[in-house]
């Protein structure tokens, strides 16, 4: 059998694939060839070099906002926020890279001030919770829409491209740019900076106190305020921290990808919650589920263009993925309770 | 200004049934102890249950099929939320995300097909439109939204008076009496998230067939959410939440006379379309009390040891 440590891969892996085969089974049933679909979907995700490259530029962002949301998950707050500080981070990296001078410190400049306003924005939902009690999960739900509508108006006003109608801003300069690792492609540098990330954050967690007070009071906050630990700080802190992280993710699809900031949003915040699920807030996870969702959405876009198959159909696999394993997880965590409980234990 | 005064009324009372309608489906679902944070995609499932209903049933049956389609749909969506909350206990408010999700991917998904058919507008006189009743305009209204004032006060009574209100009052504070008691927490938690699934898919079908005559993969635009925020602010009473709906349809009544006389050239719409939004954390940072909610709300039944 799967030995223990393993069961978390296992529950993560068969829910990805039971909600990839219950997709290829409702696309058969709509008419669709699944050996078609199979061979598109993959030949698109991972066919040569320049669609690897792809999958793995839609991964970056997926990674960070992934890893913004675990921590914070982690320790037992629900900042479903990872929408609105994304957005924060790509605003004011836009609006920075407009007016700050070319000089050579500037991008690393931006992206701090992308990351602080994430951070920011995250601050919001951490007051109100520390001083006024208001749940996180509402605040920072409330706090998503606020930003949306926030960006709209930020595109149509202050940061419009006079040379343009649409509602975006201008280009920001190269030096704002990050620098591209495959050409052809817009797999940048952020991509490196994301995986250094996990790595960071795997240390804080399981090397240093931090990470193991963080552990405590998310699984029993009761317990860790008994033993001394400063838990709403600790909370407030590492939600500050995850906002920073979805903010600094905003600032470099700015930098390494779009390059100009539209009030088309992308919803990697939102990605986010499903891909620290389903890596079961773990960075190795992480990684892992942030690099399946990148080849997911870009065999998906080969799939919507060659098939016709719609690309909503890839949210329906994401929310049985998240799902699947938390049923499962749940389900596994009661009978390996029942089992070294014993029977007949009351 | 009488004339203004009775057109903001009514658009306030327009605006405020589907929170209504909602907030009612999400009382029930909370005062039993479930904490439903899936609502607004429950809510999105009744947009598009409703639209593909009524664009099924064409003139003749389209009312119909659009209503009773809403409602399945809610249902439907509900019924996946209570199956992974209730009996395998998951966390409420990570698996509400995740139905959110999916009833957003799903919508889509139909939407997308509704289009390739070319199904995508609604049949002609199928009686979507407001009933004029010839009085005073504010009761010009939807059929749903009398429904809805209806189905407010038919579920305030049950909650006060009835033994069904009764049992779902004492589910959400102590599940293990109910359960010595010989009721079946279970079954009852699953019944009253699918009346939530029930209201919230005629919330949509009241966005989509009757507001707004038109399906978009967005209607619900955080909805849902606000009225999360609106059951805190009337805690958890019926009488409480019809007051912050009818306030929060008169922000948007008043938001969108704002926007229409101009105001709007200063200053972006969006930023009129978040105003409820912003109302509503406001709402919540000032008047949030401790200790209103239903104690077991959020908390799987049987606990784990």
């Amino acid at each position: 059998m799967i030995p223990p440590r393993f069961h978390g891969v296992a529950l993560a892996a068969g829910s990805a694939a039971g909600a990839v085969a219950l997709a290829i089974l409702g696309l058969w049933c709509a008419g669709f060839a699944p050996l078609a679909v199979i061979t598109t979907w993959c030949a698109g995700a991972f066919g040569n070099g320049t669609r690897i490259a792809l999958s793995l530029q839609e991964a970056g962002p997926l990674l960070l906002t992934g890893l913004a949301t675990a921590l914070a998950f982690r320790c037992g707050v629900l900042n479903v926020g990872g929408e609105g500080q994304f957005l924060a981070g790509a605003a004011l990296f836009t609006a920075a890279a407009l007016v700050l001078p070319v000089v050579g410190f500037a991008l690393p400049l931006a992206l701090g001030l992308g990351a602080a306003a994430g951070a920011a924005w995250a601050a919001i939902a951490a007051g109100l919770a520390r001083w006024r009690g208001v749940p996180v999960v509402l605040s920072t739900i409330l706090l998503n829409i606020i930003a949306v509508a926030v960006l709209g108006a930020l595109v149509e006003g202050p940061l419009r491209d006079p040379a343009t109608t649409a509602p975006q801003s201008a280009l920001v300069a190269d030096v704002f740019h990050l620098p591209v690792l495959v050409a052809g492609t817009r797999l940048h540098l952020g991509i490196v900076l994301a995986f250094v990330l996990a790595g960071v954050v795997w240390l804080v967690h399981e090397r240093t106190s931090l990470g193991f007070e963080a552990k405590v009071i998310g699984l029993n906050p009761a317990a860790a305020l008994r033993v001394g630990m400063p838990v709403a700080a600790r909370q407030m802190q590492l939600l500050v921290a995850s906002g920073a992280i979805a903010g600094l993710a905003g600032a470099a699809q700015v930098a390494g990808v779009t390059h100009f900031l539209s009030a088309a949003t992308t919803s990697y915040g939102y990605a986010g919650i499903v891909v620290a699920l389903l890596g079961r807030l773990h960075p190795v996870g992480i990684a892992a589920a942030a690099l399946f969702m990148g080849l997911l959405d870009t065999g998906g876009r080969a799939c919507e263009k060659q098939l016709g198959v719609p690309h909503e159909l890839g949210d329906v696999v994401k929310g049985v993925m998240v799902l699947g394993v938390l049923i499962a997880a749940a389900w596994a965590a009661r009978r390996s309770a029942a089992a070294h409980q014993g029977p007949a234990d009351g | 200004m009488a004339e203004l005064v009775s057109g903001v009324a009514q658009s306030a009372l327009t605006a405020a049934v589907p929170l209504l309608l909602a907030g009612t489906g999400e009382l029930v679902a909370e005062r039993a102890g479930v904490l439903n944070i899936g609502l607004e995609g429950l809510i999105l499932a009744g947009c598009i249950g409703g639209f593909a209903g009524a664009v099924l049933g064409g003139t003749a049956g389209g009312l119909w099929l659009g209503v009773g389609g809403a409602v399945v749909a809610g249902m439907l969506v509900a019924g996946i939320f209570a199956v992974a909350v209730v009996y395998a206990r998951v966390d409420q408010i990570v698996a509400g995300m995740a139905v959110n999700l999916l009833a957003f991917g799903a919508a889509g998904t139909i939407w997308h097909a509704l289009q390739d058919a070319g199904r995508d507008s609604l049949p002609s006189g199928a009686g979507f439109d407001r009933i004029a009743l010839g009085g005073p305009i504010v009761f010009d209204q939807y059929g749903l939204g009398w429904l809805a004032l209806a189905l407010v006060a038919v579920t305030g009574w049950m909650l006060a008076k009835t033994r069904a209100g009764l049992v779902l009052r004492a589910l959400g504070e102590a599940p293990e009496a109910c359960a010595v008691a010989g009721i079946d927490v279970l079954r009852w938690r699953f019944a009253a998230v699918l009346a939530c699934g029930a209201l919230a898919g005629l919330a949509g079908a009241y966005l989509s067939i009757m507001r707004t005559h038109s399906f978009a993969p967005d209607m619900s635009g955080g909805l849902g959410f606000l009225v999360l925020a609106l059951v805190i602010f009337g805690r958890w009473r019926i009488g409480g939440l019809v007051v912050g709906c009818l306030g929060f349809g008169l922000i948007d009544a008043v938001q969108q006379q704002l926007q229409g006389a101009g105001a709007a050239g200063a200053v972006s719409y969006r930023l009129f379309q978040a105003l409820p939004y912003l109302a509503a954390l406001f709402a919540l940072a000032v008047f949030r009390g401790r200790g209103n909610g239903p104690a077991q709300l959020g908390r799987p039944w049987p606990e784990e040891r």
